[in-house]
């Protein structure tokens, strides 16, 4: 007990006194979020501003403004001049530039070839981008259904997407989080272990007849006093500072962390205990973490991903995690709602675990 | 018979296809200090390793006080204090913090103060770890060997790269040990420590021992006891032919000669360079020492060039 409890201290006193650790795992996410939720989030919904040039100004193009400015998404402005408007967009100071070309209507009255027109879009923004492609698709949709004269055959419902009053800031803070324990875990544990490994820091432990178990199990309660030391911090200013919501129960937020971080854990320690050297360990901890960072649903939602990559995102435990973090915070899910979620990253956590047991060497 | 504390019997250890330790078998008394004495890669850390029980020996068995160690490796752990080569410390803890973590693993323990005590480290105990000196930090790695009061002590290569003052200053507490009733194990590839601590040291190369005994007796058993080295950088004359001369060799334009009788072997040269007319320049004797031992056994230096 007495060697639990030291190795513990010890292994905090390790990361107070590690600047890096302090940095990569603490501040850095924590800016990140800073960062990315005071340019991208705006306070608002992740809103798209449409500048608009109307050179036909005929009924077709006013119904189409409409559908645009009843879309709580889009602030639509409305431009008189294209060139003027694709400067502004080069700016910054809009997200998207739609021009209805002079004789639209006489065009689709016309039938025959398709009628289009031309969106303009900052390629260095595309996550906002995209966000205006889908709305422009679903405006673009509904006008050709009531252009044609569609008759609805089949009868939808609108399903009232929760990300109605949510800000990207929302989407964020949970992403984050799940960000630091991914990495703070993964690289944290793997460099470490490794390190320790290379150095004969382990064989010395294991010289002294220190049991395996004693030793994870101070690695893991140290991990779980800096993880959740980090993410309250950061849920802290996201929540309180920045402002994004919390409508779910902290019990639950609290169990998902502790889940997340034993999962990340447990792949740590198995990438240390098979790669060879500290030299082989960072890269393949980067190597695997890396593609998480941008698979998981982190900074995107995982709808926008191409399609071929879908089944390896939701293969990842990050993207559950992230996925299970978000659900509690923005929509106050619980247990039940988040069965599928929580079962895969069990059941990541009992293999990663198994294996991470199994690999296990001191030397 | 003195007590044999340490009973190793045939170890053998491979790896891949090099055989790291071939059948060593030596024993080791209480109370003494025993040397394994060979250049890096000898086998040496590897031998150690498997008598502390960290390496699984391919085959043979070590026996601590009188317990196997690859079938009791708990009971042994109590037994003996281990300092490993190279940095086995944890940088970012201070000097106390690191013994008193090392102190928690144990049942019994010697104070944390009693330790610092004893290894000069008084004045370090708030120091981190990374701001010791080497041959601090090595005093460091021995006290925490000592933690827990064991009776026998493994030191692989405690003064490796350290400076002669460092080492000179490891040397006395290694010694104050041995006075203390320790067994020390201890492994290196420098002869003047062989020569200085050890009571009793076997010659290792590749994987085997060589030879084993007190460092005075290797020496004397060579019947090599000194060393005579001149300038000649003519053709040799009749060295081998002088008195009590065992072994000529030369290094570059100098001649040394090997005896067991300085004296004679001395008076013997004199006098041949006096009837050749050949005038002797830069004549030096010296003892022999282990290095020359080694350079016997192996043919080669135990220095690596």
């Amino acid at each position: 007990m007495n060697a639990y409890i030291q190795l513990t201290l010890s292994q905090l006193r390790l990361f107070a006194r590690n600047k890096s650790v302090i940095f990569w795992t603490t501040l850095f996410p924590l800016f990140l979020m800073v960062m990315l939720g005071l340019f991208l989030g705006g306070g608002s919904t992740t809103s798209v501003s449409l500048g608009w040039v109307d050179l036909d100004q005929s009924t077709y193009s006013e119904n189409m403004k409409e559908t645009f400015l009843s879309t709580e998404a889009v602030q639509l402005e409305e431009w008189h001049d294209v060139d003027k408007a694709k400067d502004a967009l080069e700016e910054g100071d809009l997200s998207i530039v739609m021009v209805i070309p002079e004789g639209f209507a006489k065009e689709i009255e016309g039938g025959g070839e398709v009628t289009s027109f031309d969106v303009y879009y900052d390629e260095v923004n595309q996550a906002v981008a995209q966000v205006g492609f889908a709305l422009i698709d679903q405006a673009v949709d509904d006008i050709n259904k009531a252009f044609v004269d569609f008759q609805e055959t089949v009868a939808y419902t609108p399903i009232g997407l929760q990300s109605a009053d949510l800000t990207y800031l929302d989407f964020l803070v949970p992403g984050i989080v799940a960000l630091m324990i991914l990495s703070s875990n993964m690289n944290g544990v793997t460099a470490q272990i490794a390190s320790w490994r290379e150095r004969g820091i382990l064989r010395r432990l294991q010289s002294t007849g220190l049991p395996a178990s004693t030793f994870i199990a101070a690695q893991i309660t140290a991990r779980f006093v800096l993880n959740g030391a980090q993410a309250l911090l950061v849920l802290l200013v996201g929540i309180y500072l920045l402002g994004a919501k919390m409508n779910g129960s902290w019990l639950l937020l609290f169990f998902y962390l502790v889940l997340g971080i034993l999962v990340f854990m447990a792949i740590g320690f198995i990438i240390a205990s098979l790669a060879k050297t500290p030299e082989h360990a960072s890269p393949v901890a980067g190597f695997l973490s890396f593609p998480m960072f941008f698979l998981g649903g982190i900074f995107f939602p995982i709808s926008d991903m191409p399609e071929f990559l879908q089944p390896v995102v939701y293969a990842i435990p990050i993207s559950h995690l992230a996925d299970v973090l978000r659900q509690v915070m923005n929509v106050g899910a619980g247990l039940i709602d988040l069965w599928i979620p929580t079962v895969v990253l069990f059941i990541w956590f009992a293999a990663s675990f198994a294996v991470a047991a199994w690999s296990f060497k001191w030397e | 018979m003195q007590n044999r504390i340490i009973q190793v019997n045939n170890l053998q250890k491979t790896y891949g296809q090099v055989r790291a330790v071939n059948g060593v078998s030596f024993h080791v008394h209480a109370g003494e200090i025993f040397g394994l004495l060979g250049p890096n890669g000898a086998g040496k850390t590897t031998t150690i390793e498997m008598m502390e029980g960290l390496r699984h020996p391919d085959e043979g068995e070590v026996y601590i006080d009188g317990l196997s160690v690859t079938r009791e490796r708990k009971k042994i752990r109590s037994l003996v204090g281990v300092q490993l080569q190279s940095t086995s410390l944890f940088g970012k803890l201070r000097v106390d913090e690191i013994l008193r973590l090392y102190a928690s693993f144990y049942k019994r323990s010697v104070s944390v103060e009693t330790i610092l005590n004893q290894m000069n480290l008084d004045e370090k105990r708030k120091d981190l770890v990374d701001d010791l000196s080497g041959g601090q930090k090595q005093r460091l790695a021995i006290g925490l060997a000592l933690i827990h009061d064991p009776k026998i002590i493994f030191l692989d290569e405690p003064t490796t790269g350290l400076d002669p003052q460092a080492r000179r200053s490891l040397w006395e507490i290694i010694l104050a040990l041995k006075r203390q009733g320790k067994t020390i194990l201890l492994s290196t590839h420098y002869m003047e420590e062989a020569q200085t601590l050890c009571d009793r040291l076997a010659i290792m190369d590749k994987g085997e021992i060589k030879a084993m005994d007190t460092p005075d007796q290797l020496i004397a058993d060579l019947e090599m006891e000194s060393a005579i080295r001149f300038h000649w950088p003519g053709e040799d004359g009749p060295f081998s032919e002088l008195k009590a001369v065992t072994k000529v060799t030369r290094e570059k334009e100098h001649v040394i000669l090997y005896t067991h009788h300085l004296q004679d072997s001395l008076t013997s040269l004199v006098r041949w360079a006096d009837q050749v007319d050949q005038p002797l320049y830069d004549l030096h004797t010296r003892r022999a020492t282990l290095e020359d031992v080694f350079l016997h056994l192996t043919g080669r230096s135990l220095r690596e060039e």
